[in-house]
């Protein structure tokens, strides 16, 4: 019978310690993080062998494997070979540099959020206002978007042009709801390089699937 | 024996009891099984099993009341009372060796389960191929890390859970040349990307981290999106002033995560340094200089740094010839040992894990296209006695009836 009042005592100490452990602030000396791997980079049509086909252009047989499906994401796509794959960055599932001849790049984003973040007009607005163009009423949005059944997703794609920093600039995007997601997938850059880039853009689209 | 003493000792040891709390579980966990649509295993683990009491709130409040005993309240009776009743009646018989040691096992369970569920701590190992890492992440606990980066050889880091986060206030810490001050904190929340960044503090952004704010935006300076925004304070550096908070609601679905977010200001002996958004959403820290040093500031899943590493050098998943049917996934990986004392390759398969300094490696998921592997890292000290007790378990079973058949057969060839 000596043992009780150890055995209680032992078995306060754990629920003790055990319910402070979790608020217990620690200081330690950490490892570096090791730096990420980049994104597997397209080639540049300059490192392709001499009987290579050209690449670009929106052929489906054009297309890399680039499809990064991340965790518990709902969604895949394939990006085409002249988009160069970019590290990941903050809020963004991905992001693809698309260059223009002239050396300019335009930026390819895509991100996703629970629930309608608003609905379409307040996002089109959004993107509208990146641009500096006023928002629209709501009896515009049919004239100003245009909706495609894809792969079983419900796809509405704008484009809208103004400028930004004084720049002509032109951005397309698509709002595709997914799974109580709203996923966004939007080209902005110059208006040169999105208007070469549009057919692109809208093939890569038709290759958004869910897992 | 005095009196109320012997009224402890009758009800701790009575069969009743027993009876009443076996009775009293059966309901617990059938209520908890129901409940689990709603809530999720983990949220039914809370609620129902790691805790003295199930709560309720009293319609129209929000003053939450005892309504059920829980898991740790009747576990823990049940195990006092099948102590006591060890106690009390035990006699030095070997006829009774069995019934000892089956009642010995199940303490042993009964404790085993009390440290599991106390001590055991589970994270995830996500690797990719050819990659190496050095820590494992929870996967429901989060921690706010602030880093000074300086040394190009480690990290120095404080690591505030999030538990304190949550109650607000300031947060000192001897390492830290500045002073927490916690503005506000969602446990969950959704963040979105402002139009553009509030016009004065767009300077500002010039040193954040990772570029994100490397694209300058046309100044509409309102919060667009038709989402509510959070109220209270704004982020002044860093990400934040390019984002919006919208609070959700906590989520306790096996297959979800709580995002939570806070606006944290620092403050140094010569004011304030900027307040800064943390999100385990934003992904990478946000870095910022101050007395000449490099720090790294994030909300990030709670990290267990072990003394050894992991490299994962190949992650296979095999499939039935011609069908899509899983048929093996494993993650060959090389563990090497800080001190250098263990430097092998080892084979992680379903049913096959590695257990290495009392941690546990299974093979839980893999992403990207079978080019990353995510093991399940278990710290549980109580591993063994569930093993132990189911050994003592049987054993006392086999003992116990061994003794009764040979009694019996003893009677046999009297009688015969």
């Amino acid at each position: 019978m000596s043992s009780h009042p150890l055995a209680c005592a032992a078995v306060l100490t754990l629920l003790l310690t055990s319910g402070c452990r979790d608020r217990e602030i620690t200081a330690y000396r950490a490892p570096k993080d090791p730096v990420p791997p980049a994104q597997p980079a397209t080639p540049a049509s300059g490192q392709l062998p001499p009987d290579h086909p050209p690449i670009g252009g929106s052929a489906e047989g054009n297309r890399a494997n680039t499809a990064v499906p991340t965790g518990g994401d709902s969604l895949t796509w394939t990006a085409p070979v002249a988009w160069t794959a970019m590290p990941d960055r903050p809020m963004r599932k991905a992001t693809f540099a698309v260059k223009g001849t002239d050396g300019t790049t335009a930026d390819l984003s895509i991100t996703s959020f629970p629930g309608d973040t608003g609905g379409l007009l307040a996002n089109f607005n959004r993107w509208r206002g990146q641009i500096g163009l006023p928002p629209l009423a709501e009896n515009l949005l049919a004239a100003n978007s245009e909706h495609r059944d894809a792969n079983g997703l419900h796809v509405e794609i704008a484009d809208f042009t103004g400028t930004a920093n004084g720049a002509p600039t032109r951005l397309i995007g698509a709002v595709v709801p997914h799974g109580g997601e709203t996923w966004f997938f939007k080209l902005m850059g110059p208006e040169a390089i999105v208007a070469q880039e549009k057919t692109a853009f809208l093939e890569f689209l038709r290759t958004v699937r869910p897992r | 024996m005095p009196p109320i003493i012997r009224q402890f000792r009758d009800f701790f040891v009575s069969l009743k009891l027993t009876v009443v709390l076996l009775a009293l579980s059966i309901i617990l966990i059938f209520w908890a099984t129901l409940a689990q649509v709603q809530l999720g295993i983990w949220g039914v683990q809370e609620k129902f099993f790691h805790t003295l009491f199930v709560l309720g709130k009293i319609p129209g409040t929000d003053l939450p009341v005892p309504v059920f005993p829980g898991g740790y309240f009747l576990g823990g009776l049940l195990l006092i009372n099948l102590l006591a009743a060890h106690i009390y009646r035990f006699r030095l018989e070997w006829k009774k060796t069995g019934i000892q040691l089956t009642h010995l096992g199940l303490i042993l369970l009964l404790l085993g389960e009390l440290i599991t569920s106390l001590l055991q701590v589970e994270s995830n190992m996500r690797i990719e191929e050819g990659g190496t890492q050095h820590y494992s992440e929870s996967y429901r606990n989060n921690e706010l890390a602030i880093s000074d980066t300086t040394n190009p050889g480690y990290n120095e880091v404080v690591a505030i859970p999030e538990a304190v986060l949550s109650d607000g206030g300031a947060i000192q810490h001897p390492k830290l040349p500045f002073q927490i001050r916690i503005r506000d904190y969602y446990p969950n929340a959704a963040l979105h990307m402002r139009a553009a960044p509030l016009p004065e503090f767009a300077t500002s952004m010039a040193g954040s981290a990772n570029g994100a704010g490397s694209r300058p935006e046309q100044n509409s300076g309102q919060i667009q999106g038709g989402q509510q925004a959070a109220t209270g304070p704004v982020a002044t550096t860093g990400l934040g002033p390019r984002i919006v908070v919208t609070p959700l609601r906590l989520t306790y679905k096996q297959d979800e995560r709580n995002a939570p977010a806070a606006h944290l200001e620092l403050v140094g002996p010569e004011g304030s340094l900027g307040t800064w958004l943390v999100s385990p959403v934003l992904n990478a820290p946000q870095t910022f200089t101050y007395a000449g040093r490099t720090w790294e500031i994030t909300l990030r899943f709670k990290r267990h740094y072990h003394p050894f590493t992991i490299t994962l050098l190949d992650f296979a998943h095999d499939k039935y010839p011609g069908t899509e049917i899983p048929k093996n996934f494993s993650s060959r990986i090389r563990l090497r040992t800080d001190d250098a004392r263990q430097d092998r390759e080892v084979l992680i398969y379903m049913n096959n894990p590695l257990r290495h300094a009392g941690l546990t490696f299974y093979q839980a998921s893999f992403e990207q296209g079978d080019k990353v592997s995510i093991l399940q890292v278990v710290r549980n000290p109580g591993w063994v006695l569930p093993y132990v007790s189911c050994i003592l378990m049987g054993l006392g079973l086999l003992v116990q009836f061994g003794i009764h058949l040979t009694g019996f057969v003893r009677q046999r060839s009297t009688a015969s």
